[in-house]
C-alpha cells in the first residue's frame, strides 16, 4: 500500500515552486496562509530597518527578535493551513472553525504587530512591566498566544476524528501526536518564563553572549530552548512519522509513539535543565 | 547605512524606473511589471524600513506645517519622504503611460507628461489628465470610431 493518500501527496509535492506551494496551502486554508505571507513579506521592510537601526535591546539589534518573531509565526501558519485540509470538510467549511482559523491568525498577526511597534520605540514586549498600559497589553499577547497555540490542538484533535482521512496509520498519529504535543509543550515551558518574569535563569541577562542564530543562554538557563523544541513538535514528529512510514511500515504506529515519547523527554530535560539554571549546549557559539 | 548612500542608490533605482518607462512602447509588459509595480515595491521597502527604524525617535509629526518641519530635521525621515515621492511619482508615471495605451494618447504626447511627473509629480498628473480630457472631447460620437471607457 502507498504511505500517502491522494490528500497528502496530489498537488503538493507535484509542484515543487514556492508559488506552487502557496497555491496549495492558500487552497487548504486561505486565511492562515494569507497570514504567512503577510508575516513574510513584513520581514523585508524590517530586514532593511534592521541594517539602517543602530540601537542594541538586551545587547542585540533591536530588530532581531520581531524579525524571528515573523518567520517563526509565518511557519506556525503554513503549518496549521496544511494541515487543516486533513479535518473532515464539513468540520472544514463550518463557520465556526473558520472563525477560530481567522482569530488564530489574526492573534498571531498582531503578536508580531505589537513586538515590532515596541522594537521600534526600543521598549520591551514581552516582560514588560514598566506600568499599567504595557502589562495589560504584555497580558494580552499571553491571551493570543495562547488563542494562537491551542488551534494547533484543535486541528490535531479534529484530524484525530476524522475517518475519513485516507493517510497511513503512522503519519496520521504523527500528525495527531505532533500537532496536540505541541500545545501542550509549548504552554508548559511558555507559561513558565511568563510566571517567572524573565526565560533567563541565572547567568548574564542579555542576548550579545548568546548561541549563534538562536542567542540561547550559554552561560546559564534559558527557557526559550524548550520553547523551541516542544513548539516544533509539530515538525519533529511528522517528519518522524514520514520517515517511519517509508522504513518500518505505514501500518506499523508503535515507532511513531516512542518517538512522540522519547521528544516529550527531550523537551522535559531541556526545561528542567533551563530551571535548574544550564545551559542548553554551552560549548556552541 | 548611511542616508546619502541609500539616497545615491534609490535615486537611480527610480531613474531606471523613469527610463523603462520612456521605452515602454517597446515593451509595455516590462514596463508595467518594472515600473509600475517592482520599483515602486522594492521603494517601499525602504521607506518602511527607514519609518521602522527613524519614526519613533524623530520629532514632529503630521499636525502642523511646523510639526512636519521638524519631523524632516530628522535626516532619515526626511530621506524616507523623499522616497515616498521617488516610489509614488513612479507608480504614478507607470499609471499614466498604462492609461495613454489604453486610452491611445500617442506616445509623444505622453513624453512631456512623464517628464513633468518625474521632476514636479502632480504637474505631471494634472497635464496628462488635461490632455486625455481634450483627447476625450475631440473623440465624441462622430468624430472617432473608438469607443471611450
Amino acid at each position: 500500500m502507498s504511505v500517502f493518500s491522494e490528500t497528502f501527496h496530489a498537488p503538493s509535492l507535484g509542484r515543487p515552486t514556492a508559488t506552487g506551494w502557496l497555491k496549495e496551502l492558500s487552497a487548504r486554508q486561505s486565511v492562515l496562509t494569507g497570514a504567512g505571507v503577510l508575516l513574510v513579506a513584513a520581514m523585508l521592510p524590517m530586514g532593511f530597518a534592521s541594517l539602517l537601526d543602530a540601537r542594541l535591546f538586551n545587547g542585540i539589534d533591536l530588530w532581531i527578535k520581531p524579525l524571528k518573531f515573523a518567520l517563526a509565526v509565518a511557519i506556525y501558519m503554513f503549518t496549521l493551513a496544511f494541515f487543516a485540509s486533513w479535518v473532515e470538510e464539513a468540520t472544514r467549511t463550518a463557520r465556526w472553525f473558520r472563525g477560530l482559523a481567522l482569530a488564530t491568525a489574526s492573534a498571531g498577526t498582531l503578536e508580531v504587530f505589537y513586538i515590532a511597534l515596541q522594537a521600534s520605540r526600543d521598549e520591551a514586549s514581552h516582560f514588560n512591566y514598566t506600568d499599567n498600559l504595557h502589562m495589560a497589553l504584555y497580558g494580552l499577547m499571553g491571551i493570543g498566544a495562547v488563542l494562537m497555540i491551542g488551534f494547533s490542538a484543535v486541528l490535531g484533535i479534529l484530524i484525530a476524528r476524522n475517518r475519513r482521512l485516507d493517510v497511513a496509520p503512522a503519519i496520521r498519529d504523527a500528525v495527531v501526536l505532533g500537532l496536540t504535543l505541541s500545545f501542550v509543550l509549548t504552554l508548559i515551558p511558555a507559561g513558565t518564563m511568563s510566571a517567572m518574569g524573565s526565560h533567563w535563569i541565572g547567568g548574564v541577562h542579555s542576548d550579545s553572549g548568546g548561541m549563534a542564530l538562536t542567542g540561547w543562554s550559554r552561560d546559564g538557563g534559558d527557557l526559550r530552548v524548550a520553547h523551541l523544541f516542544g513548539t516544533h513538535a509539530m515538525h519533529f514528529i511528522p517528519a518522524f512519522g514520514v520517515v517511519s512510514a517509508l522504513v518500518l511500515g505505514p501500518e506499523r504506529r508503535w515507532p511513531v509513539w516512542l518517538f512522540a515519547l522519547l521528544f516529550c523527554g527531550f523537551v522535559a530535560f531541556l526545561f528542567f535543565q533551563a530551571l535548574a539554571g544550564q545551559s542548553f549546549l554551552p560549548w556552541l557559539h | 547605512m548611511d542616508p546619502d548612500i541609500i539616497f545615491r542608490i534609490t535615486n537611480l533605482i527610480a531613474l531606471f524606473g523613469w527610463l523603462v518607462l520612456l521605452a515602454s512602447p517597446l515593451k509595455p509588459s516590462l514596463a508595467e511589471r518594472l515600473s509600475g509595480l517592482a520599483i515602486p515595491l522594492l521603494l517601499s521597502v525602504a521607506y518602511c524600513g527607514l519609518i521602522f527604524a527613524f519614526w519613533t525617535s524623530g520629532k514632529g509629526g503630521f499636525g502642523s506645517l511646523e510639526d512636519v518641519a521638524r519631523l524632516f530635521q530628522t535626516r532619515q525621515l526626511l530621506l524616507a519622504g523623499w522616497i515616498h515621492y521617488l516610489a509614488f511619482d513612479l507608480f504614478v508615471g507607470a499609471w499614466i503611460a498604462r492609461t495613454a495605451r489604453l486610452d491611445e494618447v500617442p506616445f509623444w504626447a505622453v513624453i512631456p507628461c512623464l517628464a513633468a511627473t518625474f521632476l514636479f509629480g502632480p504637474a505631471g498628473f494634472l497635464l496628462f489628465n488635461a490632455i486625455r480630457s481634450t483627447k476625450s472631447i475631440a473623440a465624441q460620437p462622430g468624430m472617432s470610431t473608438k469607443v471611450m471607457s
